[in-house]
Parts: C-alpha cells; structure tokens; sequence
C-alpha cells in the first residue's frame, strides 16, 4: 500500500484503475488514469504512479522511456515496495533475472509479506537454479499460507531438488495425510506416484514398494504400477518376481521389446538356449500375429534355427513390402549371419524371376515381391558399401516399376554414400517430383541439396511447404527447424562463407535459449496441476538442455570457425565467401562478380519487400493485442559482422562452455577447448582440457596432437613461475608418466596401427618432431591396406587435406599419387575425381606460409570437406 | 473490483498491492510471464485451490518449522567457519586472471581449501 505518499481517495481511486488497467492489458487506458494523478501538481512526482506509468509503457513496446519513468519513480520513493517490486519485473521482462532478484529482495524488505512478491521471486529463484534461496522463499510462502496445496508441494520440491528425500518425503507425507482422495482422483494420483519416484531416487525400494501395495487403489496408472514393481523386486534381489510380472506385461502388449529385454534379465538367460527361445514359441502361439517374439530371437539363434527362422521372416516381410530392413539391420553385426541373408534372398530373387516363387516347393507369388526383393538386395549392398551390386539391383527395380518413389529415395542415398552429392541429389529431386505433396521426401530433398551446398536451391524446395508471403528461410528459423539451419551452417561453412554460417550458429543457439525461457510457465502450471514427475523430469531436462546433440554439433562448427577466423582474419577488402577467388581467372572472376551483384541487387529487393510485409504485419498485430511484446528485442545478426568480431576467442568460449559440462564424455569438446586456450596461452586451461581430455579419450586422434602439443610447449616455455609450477609438474606427472613425446607418439602408433584416422596424427606429430623422417610418415598416412580400419571417404579427405595443409612437409607429387589410389577405392567420390580439381593440394589457407616449427593443432579442417553420414 | 473476477483464466495479474487475499485464495498466479500459462488454462479444466483444514496443518508446521530452524543454523556455522580462512589477495587475483572465472567463485574455492592455492587449481583443472 502506497506507505509514505498517500494519495487522497480520489486519487487512490485513479491508481487502483491503473492496475486494474494493466491487468486486464488495457495499457492505453491505464496511461490515462496515470497522467490524470500526473496533471495534478500536487502529485506530478508521485513515485508509484510514475513506476506503473513506466510498467505500462514497457508494455507498449516503449522500452526507454519504461526506463526512465521506474527510475524516476523509484528514486521519488525508495521504500516504496510497489516501486521496487515494478523495476524488478521490468528488469524481468528483459531477462535480467539477477537484477529482478536484487528488485524483488528490496521490495521484501518494505513489504516482508507480501505474497505476491515472494510467489514471484520464489520463480526466478527455480528458473536461475538457486534452490537453496528457492527453499527458503518457500518456506515463507508456506509459513504465510500453510493452508494451500502449493505451498506444500513447493517446499517439499525444493527439499528433492536438493537431494534431501528424508526432509523431502516427510513433507510430503504430512501433506498427504491432509488429503481425502475423491474417486477416480487423478492429480492424487500423481502425488502419490510422486511421492513413489522420491522414494525411489533416494533408494528406498523396500519402502517404494510397500508404498505400493498401501495406495495401489488410489493409484490410476496401473500399467506404470507394474513395470515400476518388476524393477524393485528386481533391485531389491527377487528377479523370479520381477520375471513373473514382466511376462504378464509381455501377454498385455506382445509388441513392447523392452519387457523381453527385462524379463531375459530377470531369468538371467543369455546366448543361445532351448530355455530362452521358449519365452518366444509360447508367446507367438497365443499371439501368433504378433512381430516382436519372431523379430527377437534372431539376434541371439544361430546355424540352422537361424536358417530356417530367417527364411520364414524375410519371406513374410518381403511379401508385405518396403520397411523390411530397418527391422533387421541390428542382425547384420554378425557376418556369417549376413552371409545366410544374402544366399538366401540371392536364391530367392533367381526362383522369383524363374517361375514366381521363392522355392521351388512355395505357391506362386505376387509381381511386386521381386520388386521389393531387389529393394531389399540394394539396401543390402548399400550397407556394405558394395555401392556396384547396390546400384545394380535399384536400377533393376526401377526398370521393374518405374515410378516408385522410394526406389529413388535409396537410389539417392546409395550415390549419398558413395561419395556423389550431386548424383544424388538429382535422384532425390526425381524422387520428390514424384509427390510434390510429400513434406517429408521434400525435406529429404532439401537436406541432400545442403549437402550439396545448393543452399538457395534448399531454401526453394522448403518454400514450398512455408507460409507464404515470408521468405522460407525466416519461416523455417522462426519455427526452430533446426535440421535445415544446422545443415545450412555447414553447407556455408564448406563454402568458406564464414559469417552466414556464424549467423545459422547463432540462430539455433537462440532456440536453445529460448526453450529454456520457456519452462517459466510451467513453474506455476505443474505445481497447480500436481503434473510433478514431468515437471521434475522438464528441471532437468532443462538442467542439461545444451547437452542435446542438435547444439553440440553446431557449437563445435562455431568453435572451429572462430579459431578460423582468429588465425585468419577477414581483411577489409575481403567479402564474406570470397576467399577463393586467386585459384580463378581474371573473365571467370568477372562473371562471377557480375552474377553475385546480380543476385545481391535481387536479395536486397527481396529483403526490403519482405521488411515491408513485416512492419505491415507487427503494425496488425500491435492493434491486435495492444502492443503486447514478449522478451528483450534481439540484436539483429549481420554475417559480415559476426565474421569480423574483435574476439573470436571469447565467442568460440560463448559456444563451448556448455559442453565442457554437459557433455564432458565428448573429447572433441576438450579438443576444441585445448586449441582456444593454446592460443591465448593460458596454461592451465590447456592443462584443463588436457585433463579432461584424458579422462574422455585419451587416444583419440585429435586429442593425441593436443597432448604432444602441450608437452612441446610447456618445455618450450622454460622455467615456470609459482604456483603454476607446481600444479603443472605434478599434474603432468600423473598424465605423461615421463615420456618424452617422441616415446608417446611411437606408443600411440604401435597401439592404433590399424585405424587409419590414428595413422595419420601419428604421423603427423612423427613429422612434426623429427623432419627427417618424412618419408617414413607419409608412407603412414597414405598406406590404404585392407587390414586397415575406417577407411572411409571422410577420413581419406581428411588425410587428402593434411597432406596439402603440408601437415607433413612438402609432398605435391605424393599428395596427387594418395589422390588417384582413393580414386580408384572410390570411383564415384567427386572428392577424389582428378577431372574435378578438388584443389585440395593447392589450397588457399596459409598452408605453405605455415611457420612449420609450430604445432598446427589440427587446423580448421576448412572447406572442402565431405559430410557423410550414414543417415 | 472483486466481483468481476470469476473468470480466472484471463486474469493476468502483476501487480497486487489490491485484493491480493482474494487473488491468492483462488492460487492464481500470474505475473506478465504468465500469459502462455494463461492460455493452457483455458483449454483445460481449472479448478480452485483448495483450503487444507486449520487443525491438520499445525502438527506438520511443528515438523517443518524446527527442521528449517536447525538447518540455518548449521548454513550459519559453516559460512562462518569459511569466512575465518585467511585467503591472500593475489592467490585470488592468479586464479581470476588464469582460471577465468569470477572472483566471487575463486574466493570461494580457495577457502574451501584452506587457502591453498596449489589444491585449489588442481581442483579447477579437472
């Protein structure tokens, strides 16, 4: 209540329609009730009506003036809890939680119990994590209103997230004996399940369980009931019981692996046993449709049961068609069982084509099952990278049946594999222009051709599934599609246009941000809907949010491009993408200037015409809904600009931060980390990632050059000073036992002999440590036996790069003699197709101008590099 | 004022300084925030909060209160303990500059090791 300046009724009456006004989001009319106390004189400086005035302004979008009115408010009345408690969620608005905070503490200290203040800081406290502040925000909510549900379960949750079951689950226990369930009581239901999950989390099986058995009545999720039972009499030592219920689960839905999985446990059955097959007949007699009890065992039989049961599913399966593969591709670890495949459906495409049937003693069967016959024969071959015979049988199937989609999707991703982005996104188009109306074989489509790098080609393809009147690549950002950003950064990034793949990075680090914003409206929402196992599932789900691959991958594409551009650093004449352009000639240079100020001249009409609708649009929509604008406006990304930033190395930090927590067990991660803080020479962050480094991988190839790196440096570096000293000689210890780079490098070598990725670092550092031994290390990296593992196209390129970055001295004529032997390995690989000059020995980068006494830590693999994954 | 506010679900509710029993007896929340909040309500059910009975609430208070008591009291002796180490400025002062971390976090480290700073780095380097 205005405490110090009280208004007179007729004013206070003004002032409660102020906030009555900015409730019901009538920001217009609460203006005018604002500047009817304003216009008096006597009240012109009144801090509260100044500070809502502001709240109210920064609802209508007028964020400094919002500003200047609070302050000016707040310093017109400093004790004024009101004045506080609105600069804090003006700052709030803006996501400056901290501050909020700091507001919302001042405003408790005028107003200590005030409910709203304390419900409102209790949430910034949850979102910033601060449990321990959480906790005691909540005990005063409780202590205020012991009466209301929330404030139980809110106190109780502060307790669990604190990992305090004992304090945790005596809450809820008090609050539980306050309840009186209705029939049929779904939010007590969810309580108790609650309550269950506590008990279990703090390893009270024995108590879960007979949590159980007490309130299984009032429990309406029987069947989670059930598979949480098998899992306690399982921790708590009864496996036959945990066996018992896991089978009755298996008659209840025949479909779910899991529960087979878990009953094989229980029983302790593995390998292959007469006892273990007998699960699966007696199940596939009472549900002779059912897939799962055939699928399964044909992981674990073998020879001749295998034969026969095989033989049985894949004629079954090709008489019904596509999806036949996928469902057996985990069998393929074991060759000699991809061995009886193969015979098998060899034999069957010979009886088919014959006389109609699989074997000689079937009955005759429909065309189309030699159709899907050869499908599957080329999925087969794909997959073992027999890309001659795979092409072979899906050409045989297109001739058989000529406009089937799918026989040109995997026809697409055969030429994906074998290393031709271009054949194969020829194929997808085929295929996509089959069922224009297909979302899903046009986002296909569109990934193959950022693969490609035919981003503009991309962004057409997706136009036309976006809303129209927006451009494609807006709409797609706006509704986080991140699949098609992330590719797009990639397939900027191999076209060395540095800044627009920074702009894809940036964008989709934004999605991420806001996820996290968006838990806000479930803090109030879940407790309210007692939904508090999903609700402490979100905390953490959020807790590890950039853990997910979809940011780790584009965050270590950022950390690489900043290195990038912090080891060579766009020059003013230097356009973004334009770095190639010594390898053209002179006409060749014009026409393709010609041809981008042309399709810059029509960019920029698109962008303004596009601006235009915009503003178009945000004028609606600001009638609309009053000016109702959420969050901090964003500072627009600029390609140029992020690609000339002052401090790549602190943006490249901004990116991997995350990671060095959340995804710790990732040594690219700690490898990047290593290559950032080497060249700001901080030594014990290199010693950091060194050592987490080592505990993620330590003989990761990539890390390997980090560590002979950091050995080489710190020698080089002389006497160290203390404390640093001291840290480093005994930390070191610990990880290089004494060995001298030299002995660490040739241990490395003999230990990964047969892993080509692992052949060329050694090499690499062998050359790097001793110049004389050139030859010796060449002849490593390029070595393409048989015996050797992961010779993939990725890899060879890698090497391909290396040996032009002149990672091992000069050697042109060794370099173009590696390139037509992976030529020959891979004849459809563009990479490798002497006519296409892969450039590859002749690339720009400061290759030859290296200061080769330097370790280069695996520079940025630039350009030209083959995304290939198998997808 | 009150009597229009039955329909809960729309209320967007910020400021509180009027009515706040009332609000908070219906257990709305709502700060500017909360509009997506707002939404979900109006496609599902809401239902009002629930009074718990006075009489059942004081024997569970008694259990809460004292363990809330004891434990910030023991929060007290341990930040106390902490704040006796004697840290040197230019330990902290390394650590800030070579760490890169903030100096609250550094402070707070080095006292949790005694001043050390030998242990406190090989702390933050793993």
């Amino acid at each position: 209540m205005p405490s110090k300046n009280p208004l007179p009724p007729k004013e206070n009456a003004f002032f409660k329609r102020i906030l009555k006004c900015y409730e019901q989001k009538q920001y217009k009319n609460g203006l005018k009730f604002a500047k009817q106390i304003l216009a008096n004189p006597k009240f012109s400086e009144h801090g509260e009506t100044m500070a809502m005035k502001g709240l109210t302004l920064n609802c209508l979008g007028k964020k400094e003036e919002a500003y200047d009115f609070v302050r000016r408010g707040l310093r017109n009345d400093l004790t004024s809890h009101v004045c506080w408690h609105v600069y804090g969620l003006l700052q709030r608005s803006d996501r400056k939680y901290d501050e909020a905070i700091k507001c919302y503490r001042n405003a408790l200290k005028w107003d200590k119990d005030n409910l709203q203040i304390l419900r409102d800081l209790s949430l910034l406290q949850i979102q910033m994590r601060d449990i321990e502040g959480y906790r005691e925000t909540r005990y005063q909510l409780l202590a205020l209103r012991p009466g209301q549900r929330a404030s139980w379960i809110g106190y109780a949750m502060a307790y669990h997230l604190l990992k305090d079951y004992d304090m945790c689950l005596k809450i809820l226990e008090e609050f539980r004996k306050t309840q009186t369930p209705k029939s049929f009581d779904y939010e007590h239901s969810e309580l108790l399940l609650y309550q269950n999950m506590v008990m279990q989390e703090a390893g009270m099986y024995q108590e879960a369980m007979e949590h159980f058995r007490t309130y299984d009545k009032q429990i309406v999720d029987k069947l989670y009931i059930q598979e949480t039972l098998a899992s306690l009499y399982l921790q708590l030592g009864q496996p036959e019981k945990a066996a018992e219920i896991n089978k009755a689960l298996i008659s209840r839905n025949p479909e779910n692996w899991s529960y087979y999985q878990k009953y094989e446990k229980a029983m302790g059955l593995e390998g292959e046993s007469e006892e273990r097959l007998k699960l699966y007949t007696e199940i596939l007699e009472k549900h002779p449709r059912a897939s799962m009890p055939k699928c399964l065992p044909l992981t674990f039989v073998t020879g001749d049961v295998f034969h026969k049961s095989i033989d049985e599913f894949l004629k079954k399966a090709l008489r019904k068609g596509q999806y036949l593969f996928v469902s057996i591709k985990s069998i393929y670890k074991d060759p000699s069982k991809v061995k009886i495949i193969e015979d098998l459906v060899l034999s069957y495409v010979k009886n088919l084509k014959e006389e109609g049937k699989f074997d000689s003693n079937g009955e005759v069967e429909s065309v189309t099952v030699l159709l899907w016959t050869y499908y599957f024969l080329a999925q087969h071959f794909d997959h073992l990278n027999n890309i001659e015979k795979a092409l072979e049988y899906i050409n045989l199937g297109i001739e058989h049946t000529p406009l089937l989609i799918e026989l040109y999707v995997l026809k697409a991703k055969i030429y994906k594999h074998a290393g031709d982005t271009g054949k194969a996104v020829e194929m997808m188009d085929e295929a996509q222009s089959l069922d224009t109306a297909d979302r899903c074989i046009n986002s296909k489509c569109a990934k193959y051709m950022l693969r490609a790098n035919q981003i503009q080609e991309a962004a057409d393809m997706c136009s036309k599934f976006t809303r129209e009147g927006i451009s494609a690549v807006e709409n797609l950002n706006e509704m986080q599609c991140m699949w098609f950003q992330t590719e797009c950064a990639f397939a900027y990034k191999r076209l060395g246009k540095w800044g627009e793949a920074l702009k894809k990075c940036h964008e989709i680090d934004r999605h991420f941000t806001e996820i996290i914003e968006d838990q806000f409206d479930f803090h109030t929402y879940c407790m309210r809907k007692m939904t508090l196992r999903s609700y402490v599932g979100l905390l953490r789900l959020e807790d590890s949010l950039r853990g997910h691959a979809f940011f780790s991958r584009i965050a270590l594409l950022a950390a690489e491009i900043y290195l990038h551009l912090h080891d060579h650093p766009l020059t003013e004449g230097d356009n973004d993408g334009d770095l190639n352009s010594e390898n053209l000639t002179p006409s060749e240079l014009k026409k393709i200037k010609r041809k981008q100020r042309k399709a810059q001249k029509k960019a920029e009409l698109e962008r303004e015409k596009q601006k235009a609708e915009q503003e178009k649009r945000d004028q609606n929509k600001n009638k609309t809904t009053d000016g109702e604008l959420d969050g901090p406006k964003e500072e627009e990304l600029v390609p140029d600009k992020l690609a000339r930033v002052e401090d790549p190395l602190e943006q490249a930090i901004y990116f991997l931060k995350p990671l060095q927590n959340l995804s710790a067990n990732c040594v690219d991660v700690h490898v990047k980390a290593y290559e950032i803080y080497s060249r700001k020479g901080k030594l014990l962050l290199m010693l950091q990632s060194i050592k987490r480094g080592v505990a993620a991988d330590r003989f990761d190839p990539h890390f390997h050059i980090c560590l002979i790196h950091f050995l080489q440096y710190v020698k080089g570096k002389g006497e160290l000073v203390e404390p640093t000293k001291t840290v480093i000689e005994q930390e070191m210890k610990k990880i290089y036992e004494g060995k001298t780079a030299l002995q660490l490098n040739t241990d490395f070598l003999s230990r990964n002999m047969n892993s080509l990725p692992h052949r060329l670092a050694g090499a690499r550092m062998m050359y790097n440590l001793d110049n004389s031994r050139q030859k010796e290390a060449i002849s490593i990296a390029t070595t393409l036996e048989s015996d050797i593992k992961g010779v993939t196209i990725k890899n060879c390129v890698d090497v391909l790069e290396s040996l032009g970055r002149g990672d091992v001295g000069q050697c042109e004529q060794e370099a173009s003699d590696y390139q037509s032997q992976c030529y020959r390995r891979f004849p459809l690989a563009t990479a490798f197709c002497p006519h296409m000059q892969t450039q590859a020995s002749e690339k720009e980068e400061s290759s030859s101008g290296n200061p080769s006494n330097e370790i280069l830590v695996n520079g940025s693999s630039a350009k030209h590099e083959v995304e290939l994954d198998v997808c | 004022m009150a009597t229009k506010e039955t329909q809960p679900a729309n209320i967007d509710e910020g400021e509180t300084e009027e009515n706040d029993v009332e609000a908070d007896a219906k257990g709305k929340k709502a700060a500017r925030h909360d509009a997506g909040a707002a939404d979900l309500e109006k496609v599902t059910d809401y239902e009002e909060e629930k009074e718990i009975a006075a009489k059942d609430i004081q024997d569970a208070m008694r259990v809460v209160s004292d363990r809330q008591n004891r434990e910030a009291k023991a929060k007290h002796e341990k930040e106390k303990e902490l704040s006796k180490v004697k840290i040197n400025k230019d330990d902290v002062d390394f650590i800030v500059q070579e760490m890169e971390i903030s100096r609250i976090r550094a402070e707070r480290i080095l006292r949790e090791y005694k001043g050390n700073v030998v242990e406190a780095l090989v702390f933050l380097t793993n």
